[in-house]
């Protein structure tokens, strides 16, 4: 029964996003409780395949029974039963907060598509991150590029148009460039199962290393095009800022992750970490993510619009994973690991936090602070929290996240990144701080004497509060998580 | 002569790969944004071509098995079946596109890039 | 800020009301609960003996005070303190104050009790996993002796917070992160291992940060934003530094790393390194000591007399504690040779403090606002003390006089330096005037706090039968020993340590001068006596002041030689020299003597040529020195990237221009500037979308091909 778990969360979540418009015609309240019961039901059962495959084995699916060479197999294994269970999570937690905030920017009508679209991604993700498969990777890949896409452009406004546009066209370049390089090694070997590929990866390098080198970077470059590595950011602010709050939150949060998720599948699984490290392709990205901790903060610096400088921030702290990862090394990974984590949840927090000040305010700019704290007290808590976390002020889970990247970088001996790390949390200190000091530390100037405490609603606040709290826990008990992501990497 | 032979041999490879190029060039230097799309078409194109040149052998039957076949050689199906579904996914995405640029024509009243920037460049303020 | 002085009414002498009677019983409690702990542990009246004799007794006794949970009650009873107050603190703020005053009061008490505990080898406790590496926190004599003296000053100024902050706003918010900053401190001082301390020292800055900037106004927000940059700056460098010890030495328990730091080149000089300049941002250390005179004018007085008095201290008491564990042999490994890399660094460290103390003092002898004059002689006694610091390492296994020295000098300078910015803030509170040369004549209003200011000023001016008297001479016996065993160049610094100590003398010689003796018009009529919680408070201090000159020998040899002893210092030194030091002999008295004829000329010099305002030019200050270059570097860039498509318009032009009265901070600057390269820059390049897409994918896949071959 349990190994057919990871099918029926799939399809359950595939069956919501077709219901979505049916049931909606019944009732929009009875929509959105089941979509809520059918996220409880695929965490619970995420939880139950998580302590199946880490204690009995992985569990291998092939659909419609063909082998593996032909058809197309879903291998759950630590991985990707770890990081499925933190996409639910997340997706659940934002998805609480996007039923209660109703006004950002979407019309009524568009409610039920909205959600049609989150279970799709949602579809999709859990599909790539179960995938043995290369060209059903590239499938969910293009899944989630229009979703997310289409996720931005729901609002009714201008701005979101170009910016969805500009992602859609990059999205599918870097689509493109990865179905590229999936022919490139299907010429060689012949299978798209990752395991038969990797097995034959090494003949394959002997006879035609040319075709292997265009696949290693073609597949790494689009991937990096979509997971926003730094000088492929450019439509990450753009797409992030003109969303509405809830999918900037899932989109920065999760969907980026994603992509940096199936790059290390192939790096591990696919291509061996020797082969990829013999073309220097480390380097690269370990000049890519270094650029891209100092210059993602250094832009974010300057912008006014708050949802834009997280955006930017999203770029810096992905620079951070992709340092841990190519350390190429299992410490360099553990804190890649535990940095998609915990960055995860701390800008799910932000993302989430400024919705509420918009909800409040209807405006996003940065300036405008003033007494906020005062005002919405609980967001503003979380968000000094998650932005303390990002700074990596200790009992936070980014302080142990930068510890981990921090020891990893030292014992390969990068120890041109301790700086490069500590530059980057002084400049995140310097936009997020004074944002901070703006909310507690000065008066409204439209309201002197009273300021009042505003009325939010609850399904906004759980969420942020449930956010904050988990950074805190994850700060104060790393062992928790680092315990799992051990497993998983030993089980890689 | 033997550079040209291997050309000739690899001509399906090599066509994949220039229609890529191509693709990829109508992106970068066009403004146009309907023709940044087509681009993008060829792009896809040149991928699929290059795909399904991998399956085909010289020679190759269709594979379709006939009464009275003897060792037939059939052509490597697996490519053509992916490809399908990525010409499917290629016709979504172009049309999320093109509707994506009605709407920019709506709202903003261009197609062009440069103009599009200069518009979004004044409707921002300077702080 | 809106005073509603309860002074304000017609004099009336001697008026005692039920709170400030209060107040001086609890002063009068705390008072006697030292003298009764200075009791027990002298074993007057042969009262241990006596109790030794009641078994049942004193073994309950016993094992309550070696319960190891009183240490964490200790540390965590402020916070809890502080959530209570701050749930009570919106309904009765009599309630709140009296529960702030308990906690600290109650804490005191227990730290008391801690003593025998700590003096039979210490406690060690462990919490495993948390914050993944795990927390320890270990007592012995060295963290007992901060923790001590941090509940006592902390005590005293929380009574006198009571009072002062009566009358402000928001006093609720100042309660609470003082709450937290006095755990901090605890635990900062309390840690096992260089993680635990960080954790408490990040925090204290973020906490402390809210004391700084308490009043809101346009400079304190401005020297808070100093403060928390260059506390985050020191944080970081040591954060780097703990980085590497871990992943080399991998332990961060305070105990000797040099077996394995020994096996690294100059990476051991760069942990010490990051670790002296990421303490030395909290401790005042020149050239990054520039928040410290700033932050303290703009705080609240009482925390500008905890800042100067105790949280500056945890940053010396870090440097002291890194340098003597990790750099310290176990005592079994063979002398001489180990001590090699300390001893290199303890040189620069005794420079840096010298400098130190030479530029505070100077730069103190200019001011005319009083809690900036203190400021800066808080930065020059930071430098006595991290002399001493500099004198233990550099001296080896004959550093234990510096050790205890720069021990010392932080107990004695946390008492009369707190006190003098409780004695500036009566001045302020009752003339609302900081400027010394606009007072006078205040003796005869505020006799009390001139009897106390007098006190401190004997104290921090090392006048014999004072408390700064015994530190500083064990300070200068270091520094002698120093010429002695290493380089005649100390003598050089001997004379700077002479000229400061006179700087020192003149400049509160000017203090006491202009603030209360100075013949003045100005009456003061609105200022009646009145007998309140400040002035006992203040009193606490200077009797603890003077009570310390008179008998020195027992914080040496309660506090100091058992902690020394436990060390790895020559044994035969530390009996031989240490425990047999005499204060009161006839050189150091000269010595002292000169000093202050030395200083009184200073004084009368500078008071008679008007040498006290002669600024010096505003290139020279540190700070400047240091950002202008900055400035510069940002003013012209921006300049350079004036383009027709990208003017730099002139409201943005006067920002960032290097004026010399243009206020703009260092950050706004430096927004501005990477504000105009993004501009100039980012926005064309995003314009072109795939292209940074081409031209990357070419140059990896040239990169990867010719890696191939």
């Amino acid at each position: 029964m349990i190994s057919q778990l990871p099918i029926i969360n799939l399809v359950a979540l595939l069956l919501m996003a077709i219901m979505v418009p049916f049931i909606k015609k019944i009732s929009f309240r009875a929509t959105l409780w089941l979509g809520g019961i059918l996220l409880i039901g695929v965490l619970v059962s995420s939880v139950f395949i998580f302590i199946h495959v880490a204690n009995v084995g992985d569990i291998i699916y092939h659909f419609g029974d063909y082998e593996s060479f032909l058809g197309i197999e879903f291998k759950v294994d630590p991985f990707a039963s770890l990081f499925t269970l933190f996409v639910g999570t997340l997706a659940f937690i934002i998805y609480v907060y996007s039923s209660g905030d109703k006004t950002e920017g979407i019309e009524s009508p568009e409610f039920s598509r909205y959600y049609v679209l989150y279970f799709l991604m949602l579809f999709a993700m859990f599909g790539i991150l179960y995938s043995n498969d290369l060209f059903n990777t590239y499938v969910f890949i293009e899944i989630i590029s229009l979703t997310s896409c289409a996720i931005i452009s729901i609002k009714r406004k201008k701005e979101p148009y170009p910016a969805a546009f500009r992602y859609v066209l990059l999205n599918e370049i870097g689509s493109l460039s990865f179905l590229f390089g999936i022919a490139m090694l299907y010429m060689i070997s012949g299978h798209l199962n990752i395991d038969l590929l990797a097995n034959t990866i090494q003949s394959g390098w002997t006879t035609l290393p040319i075709n292997i080198i265009f696949a290693i970077v073609f597949m790494t470059v689009g991937l990096s095009l979509k997971a926003a590595i730094f000088p492929f950011h450019i439509w990450l602010p753009d797409a992030h800022a003109s969303a509405p709050s809830t999918s900037s939150a899932i989109l920065s949060a999760v969907v980026v992750k994603i992509y940096i998720l199936v790059l290390i599948k192939l790096i591990l699984k696919v291509f061996g970490v020797e082969l990829f490290a013999s073309l220097g392709m480390d380097t690269v990205l370990l000049i890519f993510g270094g650029a891209g901790m100092i210059m993602g903060s250094i832009f974010a610096m300057t912008q006014k619009d708050l949802k834009r400088m997280l955006g930017y921030s999203s770029v810096s702290q992905i620079g951070y994973i992709v340092v841990g990862l190519a350390l190429m090394s299992d410490l360099g990974l553990r804190s890649a690991f535990f940095h998609i984590i915990s960055h995860g949840l701390t800008k799910a927090a932000l993302f989430l936090s400024v919705g509420i000040v918009i909800y409040l305010k209807k405006s996003r700019s940065v300036k405008g602070f003033e007494g906020l704290g005062f005002q919405i007290p609980i967001a503003m808590t979380v968000f000094g929290i998650a932005a303390f976390s990002m700074i990596g002020i200790p009992l936070t889970s980014g302080f142990i996240a930068k510890w981990n990247l921090g020891i990893a970088v030292e014992s390969a001996s990068q120890y041109i990144f301790l700086g490069v790390i500590v530059i980057s949390s002084l400049l995140n200190a310097m936009y997020y701080l004074p944002i901070l000091f703006a909310a507690f530390l000065k008066d409204n100037p439209e309201h002197q004497e009273k300021v009042s405490i505003e009325k939010i609603p609850a399904a906004m606040l759980l969420p942020i509060v449930v956010l904050g709290l988990s950074i805190l826990l994850i700060g104060i008990y790393p062992n928790l998580l680092m315990q799992l992501i051990d497993l998983v990497i030993a089980r890689l | 002569m033997n550079i040209l032979e291997r050309i000739v041999e690899n001509i399906n490879y090599l066509g994949g790969a220039a229609l890529f190029l191509i693709g990829l060039h109508t992106v970068v230097t066009h403004t146009n944004l309907i023709k940044k799309i087509i681009g993008i078409n060829i792009m896809g194109t040149g991928v699929f071509l290059f795909f399904i040149a991998i399956g085909n052998i010289e020679g190759g039957t269709p594979p379709i098995w006939l009464e009275g076949m003897e060792n037939p050689i059939f052509v490597n199906p697996v490519p053509s079946a992916l490809i399908l579904t990525g010409i499917v996914v290629s016709v979504s995405v172009t049309v999320y596109l093109l509707s994506l640029v009605i709407r920019i024509f709506q709202t903003y009243g261009t197609i062009d890039q440069k103009e599009l920037a200069e518009i979004m460049e004044q409707e921002v303020p300077h702080d | 800020m809106t005073f509603t002085s309860p002074t304000s009414k017609p004099k009336q002498h001697l008026i005692i009301t039920p709170s400030s009677a209060r107040t001086t019983t609890l002063v009068f409690i705390a008072l006697l609960f030292l003298l009764v702990f200075v009791g027990a542990v002298e074993n007057w009246f042969g009262i241990i003996d006596k109790l030794n004799a009641n078994t049942q007794l004193q073994a309950s006794l016993w094992s309550f005070a070696h319960a190891d949970v009183l240490l964490m009650i200790v540390l965590f009873l402020p916070v809890v303190g502080g959530f209570a107050q701050l749930a009570f603190g919106m309904r009765a703020v009599k309630w709140r104050d009296r529960m702030v005053m308990g906690a600290t009061f109650i804490n005191l008490a227990l730290s008391l009790l801690i003593y025998p505990n700590a003096i039979d080898g210490g406690i060690h406790l462990e919490f495993p996993q948390a914050l993944g590496l795990g927390l320890s926190f270990t007592l012995d004599m060295l963290g007992y002796t901060m923790v001590l003296i941090t509940n006592i000053v902390w005590l005293f100024v929380m009574i006198f917070t009571h009072v002062y902050m009566g009358a402000e706003k928001r006093s609720t918010r100042f309660y609470f992160f003082m709450a937290i900053t006095y755990t901090t401190v605890l635990g900062a001082v309390m840690a096992g291992d260089l993680f635990t301390m960080y954790l408490f020292f990040e925090i204290m800055t973020v906490a402390s940060y809210l004391l700084v900037v308490h009043y809101q106004q346009e400079d304190s927000n401005r020297a808070a934003t100093t403060y928390i940059f260059m506390g985050l700056v020191g944080g970081f460098l040591i954060l780097i530094a703990m980085m590497l010890l871990y992943f080399e030495v991998g332990d961060l328990q305070f105990e000797s790393a040099l077996g394995a730091l020994n096996q690294l080149g100059a990476v051991r000089y760069w942990i010490i390194g990051l670790l002296i300049f990421g303490f030395g941002v909290k401790a005042g250390m020149v050239p990054v000591h520039i928040w410290l005179p700033k932050a303290h004018p703009v705080a609240p007085t009482p925390a500008s007399a905890l800042l100067s008095g105790i949280i500056i201290k945890v940053g010396a008491y870090g440097i002291l504690r890194v340098a003597t564990s990790y750099y310290f042999p176990n005592s079994n490994i063979e002398p001489d040779a180990v001590w090699l890399t300390i001893e290199n660094v303890g040189f620069l460290v005794i420079w840096a403090g010298i400098i130190t103390m030479s530029v505070g003092v100077f730069m103190a002898l200019q001011q005319s606002h009083i809690k900036r004059m203190l400021a800066y002689h808080s930065v020059s006694q930071m430098g006595y003390i991290i002399t001493g610091v500099g004198i233990a390492m550099y001296l080896g296994d004959h550093g234990a006089v510096g050790y205890a020295g720069a021990v010392y000098h932080i107990v004695n300078h946390a008492l009369f330096k707190s006190l003098l910015f409780l004695v500036a803030g009566v001045v302020y509170h009752h003339t609302h005037e900081s400027d010394m040369y606009k007072l006078g004549g205040l003796w005869k209003k505020l006799p009390v706090t001139t009897f106390v200011a007098l006190i401190a000023a004997l104290g921090i001016s090392g006048i014999p039968l004072f408390n700064g008297f015994i530190s500083k001479s064990i300070l200068h016996h270091g520094i002698v020993e120093a010429v002695h065993e290493g380089s005649w160049i100390f003598t050089l610094a001997e004379w700077i340590f002479i000229a400061v100590s006179a700087g020192t003398v003149a400049s509160f010689i000017k203090l006491m001068y202009y603030v209360f003796f100075k013949k003045t018009t100005e009456t003061y009529a609105q200022i009646g006596f009145e007998w309140d919680g400040m002035n006992a408070a203040m009193i606490a201090l200077a009797g603890l002041i003077a009570v310390i000159g008179l008998a020195p020998n027992f914080i040496m040899n309660r506090f100091l030689l058992p902690q020394i002893r436990s060390m790895n210092f020559d044994p035969h030194f530390v009996e031989e020299v240490l425990s047999q030091l005499n204060y009161f002999q006839g050189s150091d008295l000269l010595t002292m003597l000169m000093v202050v004829a030395l200083g009184t000329g200073i004084f009368l010099v500078g008071k008679k040529f008007n040498l006290f305002h002669l600024h010096l030019p505003r290139w020279l200050s540190v700070e400047y020195l240091i950002v202008f270059p900055w400035y510069m570097l940002m003013y012209r860039s921006c300049k350079l990237i004036d383009r027709k498509r990208h003017p730099l318009d002139p409201d943005t032009e006067k920002m960032i221009s290097t004026d010399q009265s243009n206020p703009t901070g260092f950050l706004e600057r430096f927004q501005i500037t990477v504000n105009r390269f993004n501009d100039r820059y980012e926005k064309p390049f995003i314009q072109n979308d795939a292209l940074i897409y081409v031209g990357l994918i070419v140059i990896i896949l040239i990169f990867a091909i010719i890696r191939l071959i």
